[in-house]
């Protein structure tokens, strides 16, 4: 199937969604307040667009999501890494963060709060919290899966700590790293949101709560859209990265039945 | 021409050895029991000498070759490559795996040139082109090891293998997972590879037909403990012909140390 092709397939329960919802609010007897019909969702679109608070308020949450995802990124891809390559780092480091995985996010936004306050810094933190521990357990995950084999052939060629770790763990790591890169974002987006929801003046999850207590559901579904849209644009930025970083992992997929994109 | 440079290598005096291996005992430590490895191997290899080692799968020889190549520690026993007590391995002993082992996320010619990144990268790129033609793989110097087949993949490994221009290749059962036409192709190669480069090399076997074609001596060895039983000084014309009479009377003597104890010896008049 050629990629143009598949992207209409992808289209295709988006369209069937979008015809239920029609049928559901022209037939149906739901109220207009809990359930708009497609033209009030469109309309409540343009308005928050003309208004400029969409945009503002997403580009606030975004860059929340950001500054959040990239720092987990880089304290998940660490740790994961020192703890894939030390036996004894992750025996040591490994009960702590499973016992602190199962930990609800929004179950920290209370305690951040206090230590934080309500600005900007808690949100990025609580983002960091709920990214973090799918990056770094897809790491460690993709680092100490690394073929002894391989290993060997470093050992062989006598290179140091530092280069097998670049040339040899990193790489084979890669594809699970992706894994844990794309669990993370759509946490993060998760934790942005949620943490606007308790506390915020700003955001779009801030947005949503207050067109919540407007009893605009036109306005929550703008929301809800637009955040799966720069959601899905986000995770295929990754993949788009990421292929160019792993040209090795197509060929690996199109060599059996070249079915996969 | 192979048979003349064969009958040379005899000629040759003992400090022309470049392996050496003295009283060499290894043990393994399972379930905290020590298990007898390898129990008092003494192997001489000369320089030039094409060595192959057989046996049955757990008798140790990889680990002899492991031991030799530096990857394996050893306690007990002298090991030296080029008159030197082995400590771990170096850039003059090249290794080729059964699992070929190129790296999935390295283009062939990266995973050729991956012992050589201390060279500048003009003569780097000069010894991988050299190496690729060697084992004619020119044409995948930009392919990844997932677009190879298996024998080509095991080509690359032997030209990464000889990419650094070791004295000495250790080949730890490199065809043992080919079919067995590519497996024939791929022993004449490997022979006609050590006569233009001249590289001594060890490879260790299961396939007793591998072990007499490519042998000039042939070790044969036991298994629990891994000992060596004898060594067998291989005619150098007789043995690179596989339907010759001299052939399968090789084959038999090695058959018969594997099953000197059970009633499958074996018939001679059928390899004939």
């Amino acid at each position: 199937m050629n990629k143009v092709g598949k992207v209409w397939t992808g289209l295709i329960l988006p369209v069937a969604i979008i015809i239920l919802w029609y049928l559901a609010t022209t037939f149906g007897t739901m109220p207009a307040s809990i359930l708009p019909d497609l033209r009030m969702v469109g309309r409540a679109f343009a308005e928050m667009i003309a208004a400029g608070q969409l945009q503002k308020d997403l580009l606030i949450s975004l860059g929340r999501v950001i500054k959040g995802f990239l720092a987990s990124a880089v304290v998940g891809i660490f740790l994961g890494s020192l703890m894939g390559m030390s036996q004894k780092l992750k025996e040591m480091i490994l009960p702590t963060v499973t016992a602190i995985r199962q930990i609800p996010m929004v179950a920290w936004i209370p305690l951040i709060i206090l230590w934080a306050g309500i600005g900007e810094k808690s949100k990025v933190i609580i983002i960091m919290i709920a990214a973090v521990f799918p990056i770094l357990v897809n790491t460690l995950s993709g680092i100490s899966s690394t073929q002894e084999g391989y290993v060997e052939v470093a050992r062989l060629y006598k290179l140091n700590r530092w280069e097998t770790f670049t040339k040899v763990y990193l790489p084979h790591a890669l594809p699970q790293i992706l894994v844990g890169l794309k669990l993370g974002l759509g946490v993060s987006w998760m934790a942005v949101v949620a943490s606007e929801l308790i506390a915020a003046s700003t955001g779009i999850g801030y947005r949503m709560n207050e067109a919540r207590s407007l009893m605009k559901s036109d306005k929550v579904i703008v929301c809800m859209i637009v955040i799966g849209l720069i959601g899905i644009m986000m995770d295929k930025l990754i993949s788009i990265v990421f292929d160019r970083l792993t040209p090795w992992i197509q060929l690996q997929k199109t060599g059996g039945s070249g079915s996969q994109s | 021409m192979g048979n003349i440079t064969k009958l040379s290598k005899k000629v040759q005096s003992s400090k022309d050895c470049i392996i050496h291996v003295e009283h060499l005992n290894k043990q393994f430590i399972v379930d905290k029991q020590p298990i007898d490895v390898l129990k008092d191997i003494n192997l001489q290899v000369k320089k030039g000498e094409f060595v192959t080692i057989v046996g049955h799968s757990g008798c140790g020889k990889s680990t002899l070759l492991k031991i030799i190549c530096g990857l394996v520690d050893y306690e007990d026993g002298i090991v030296e490559r080029n008159g030197h007590a082995v400590v771990g391995p170096g850039p003059k002993c090249g290794m080729v795996f059964q699992d070929h082992r190129l790296l999935p996320w390295l283009k062939i010619k990266d995973n050729v040139g991956f012992g050589l990144r201390d060279l500048p990268e003009e003569e780097r790129e000069e010894q991988v082109r050299r190496h690729l033609e060697l084992v004619g793989l020119e044409d995948f110097a930009n392919s990844y090891p997932s677009q190879l087949s298996g024998g080509m993949s095991q080509r690359a490994a032997i030209a990464r293998g000889l990419a650094g221009n070791p004295t000495i290749l250790l080949l730890d059962e490199p065809f043992g997972a080919l079919d067995a036409l590519t497996r024939i192709k791929l022993q004449k190669e490997i022979l006609q590879i050590q006569e233009k480069k001249g590289t001594t090399m060890v490879m260790v076997t299961h396939d007793i037909d591998e072990a007499i074609y490519l042998g000039d001596r042939i070790v044969v060895m036991s298994a629990r403990p891994g000992e060596i039983k004898e060594i067998i000084e291989t005619d150098p014309v007789e043995s690179r012909n596989r339907s010759s009479v001299t052939f399968a009377r090789y084959k038999k003597k090695i058959y018969d140390y594997f099953f000197e104890d059970s009633n499958e010896k074996y018939e001679m008049g059928y390899a004939i």
